[in-house]
């Protein structure tokens, strides 16, 4: 084996132009899976941790009738909070949220939206309840950035407000925008606004009642409490992981494009090797090979076109992808466009996981597509071999 | 030459299905070769001699009849145990000279050897001595396509003699070489055949080959027309 591993690299490094051309395609195709692998950890990575930060902390309890997808559930799902979240709260372990829908008229247009409590004194979430601070005799509010753009809306309007409280009936009043956060998250920004929590009760006429509890990153809660659910960050950012395996099966198309190149080229190479080189097979045999010897160093002649090619891709690969790691990937307003949680700069991460996959799979296909075409060989005749007379 | 057998054929018989029908190449084939022996096949085109040196180096095996080399039936051989025999014990030189491409004559000539599993030191020494021979040691590091055509042969005779084999087999070896390069490598090959009484088989139409022979075996039709020992 180690004599076949001795010829077959020998040969191959002999072949020259021939051996390059492929190794340099495969090398691509190395690159490309690792660093787009990469972009989607990095995305993925980047896009839990802001869902941490700004939506979903280290999970949150939800009132037993609170359903995001449904908003006629919103009228029902408050309740006050249990002393022990209360408490937990006032250390600032979890922070609570009241959700109601509401109306407002920026510019004389009508707009549907979410009403949102929070705490001004929370630190579980990033949502910046410190500015609920100011004293204003307007219903003070915090938006998002999207929202800002979509309305038109900027730090100091004045825009009018209109709700139901607890009764159904309805009110109304002057909001003033007193500041506007910038979040990669849309779930805390598009079609809402945040109001102080003890500000949102007095106008529903709910007070201590949240709908949503959020509980501090490293807090560790698993059971659900009466009338509350517990629903864990993995359920919670469930839609971020279903949307990177997506993309992953996406990519894989894109993988399969380049692998599709890169193994017909060795596929081809192969072939045309096994043809010119006739003489050669039948002097191996001549001179005491056996076919499947002959078999096996033509096989590992090819599958070490995926070994030089990880070599070359290392030498070009690792600094390019480590650029690229520091310096992060621009996708200007990819959240905002695309409505999905996305930094404007995606920084990827290779983990040793990810390259070590990316190289057994580049191996073991090449080996196989090399192997393919070699059996012939276990078929020639060597008489016929040696005088190059096959077809 | 001892009179020792190495090489026993009976009723030697080869055909090939073809496109036109079945073709007889051999026909009823009766010899004996003894070691040390510098034997030549002779005939014409089509006349069987690569056929039966191809069986007699297990690269072919027999439809009919017994091929017996260095007491081992080719007919009944698997395809490890005749790699096995040609490993070990056959060297072969070609028309074309068949030197490995991307090899330079030093790793030409050790090939043999690397399949014999020798180790490096004796590997080394082996390949020295057997482009000494042949006298080539100053092209040690040349490939295969600095050479000329003489130099080529050469280093194939190196390589088939570089294991010391019990046979050589030569099918046309001067057939691509001018006279004073076939003069040359058949003195070496006659100096080698005296030197470690290896036995030479030729396939050959060439008279400059059949002038050197001590045997002459003729070939017609894959029938042994004639069988004459020469004054050589």
């Amino acid at each position: 084996m180690k004599l076949l591993f001795k010829l077959a690299a020998r040969n191959l490094i002999g072949a020259g132009r021939r051996t390059w051309l492929n190794v340099i395609v495969l090398s691509f195709s190395f690159i490309i899976i690792i660093w787009h692998k990469g972009i989607l950890n990095g995305w993925e990575s980047q896009a839990k941790n802001d869902m941490t930060e700004w939506e979903t902390g280290g999970g949150q309890y939800w009132q037993s009738v609170y359903d995001p997808f449904d908003p006629f559930s919103l009228t029902e799902a408050h309740a006050a909070i249990p002393a022990a979240m209360d408490s937990s709260c006032a250390k600032g372990n979890m922070a609570s949220i009241l959700v109601t829908q509401g109306t407002i008229y920026p510019g004389g247009r009508i707009q549907s939206i979410l009403i949102k409590g929070i705490n001004s004194n929370q630190k579980v979430l990033k949502i910046p309840g410190a500015l609920f601070e100011s004293d204003s005799s307007e219903i003070p509010a915090l938006i998002g950035s999207r929202m800002a753009e979509d309305n038109r809306l900027k730090t100091g309007d004045l825009v009018t407000l209109r709700w139901r409280d607890k009764n159904g009936t309805f009110d109304a009043g002057e909001m003033k925008i007193i500041g506007i956060f910038k979040t990669n998250v849309p779930m805390v920004d598009a079609g809402q606004i945040w109001l102080p929590l003890d500000h949102l009760q007095k106008m529903m006429g709910m007070p201590g009642e949240a709908t949503i509890l959020v509980c501090k990153k490293d807090l560790k809660v698993t059971a659900s409490t009466a009338g509350w659910n517990f629903k864990s960050t993995e359920l919670l950012q469930k839609s971020v992981s279903d949307m990177i395996k997506m993309k992953s099966v996406s990519g894989a198309i894109l993988y399969l494009i380049l692998m599709s190149l890169a193994m017909l080229a060795i596929f081809d190479t192969q072939v045309l090797s096994i043809f010119r080189r006739q003489k050669e097979i039948g002097t191996y045999i001549a001179l005491g090979m056996t076919r499947f010897q002959v078999v096996g160093l033509f096989t590992i002649e090819g599958s070490l076109n995926s070994v030089l090619s990880a070599i070359l891709a290392a030498m070009y690969g690792i600094p390019l992808l480590a650029l690229q790691a520091s310096r992060g990937m621009s996708f200007p307003g990819g959240s905002k466009d695309f409505g999905i949680v996305m930094a404007d700069k995606i920084y990827p991460t290779y983990s040793l996981e990810l390259i070590g996959i990316t190289i057994l799979f580049i191996m073991i296909t090449t080996t196989i597509v090399s192997y393919l075409p070699s059996r012939r060989i276990a078929k020639m005749n060597p008489t016929e071999a040696l005088r190059g007379k096959l077809q | 030459m001892d009179n020792s057998k190495i090489i026993s054929i009976e009723g030697l018989k080869k055909t090939f299905t073809t496109t036109g029908g079945k073709f007889t190449a051999l026909n009823g084939i009766n010899l004996e070769f003894g070691k040390g022996e510098f034997t030549g096949v002779v005939g014409p085109s089509g006349s069987g001699k690569t056929t039966l040196l191809n069986i007699i180096g297990s690269l072919d095996s027999p439809s009919e009849g017994k091929a017996i080399v260095l007491g081992k039936s080719i007919g009944e051989l698997n395809v490890k145990q005749s790699a096995m025999l040609r490993r070990s014990q056959l060297g072969f030189i070609f028309q074309s000279y068949n030197l490995l491409p991307v090899y330079t004559v030093f790793e030409n000539v050790e090939f043999p050897l690397l399949l014999l599993n020798m180790n490096d030191g004796q590997r080394k020494k082996m390949v020295l001595d057997s482009l000494e021979w042949l006298g080539l040691t100053d092209k040690i590091k040349s490939m295969p396509s600095q050479l000329s055509g003489g130099e080529c042969q050469r280093v194939a005779i190196a390589r088939a003699m570089v294991k010391k084999p019990e046979i050589v087999l030569a099918d046309e070896p001067t057939a691509n070489l001018d006279a004073a390069n076939s003069h040359h490598i058949l003195k070496s090959m006659v100096q080698l055949n005296k030197e470690f009484n290896t036995t030479f088989i030729f396939a050959t139409h060439d008279d400059k080959v059949i002038g050197y022979l001590h045997r002459k075996i003729s070939l017609v039709d894959g029938k042994v027309a004639k069988d004459e020992i020469t004054n050589n």
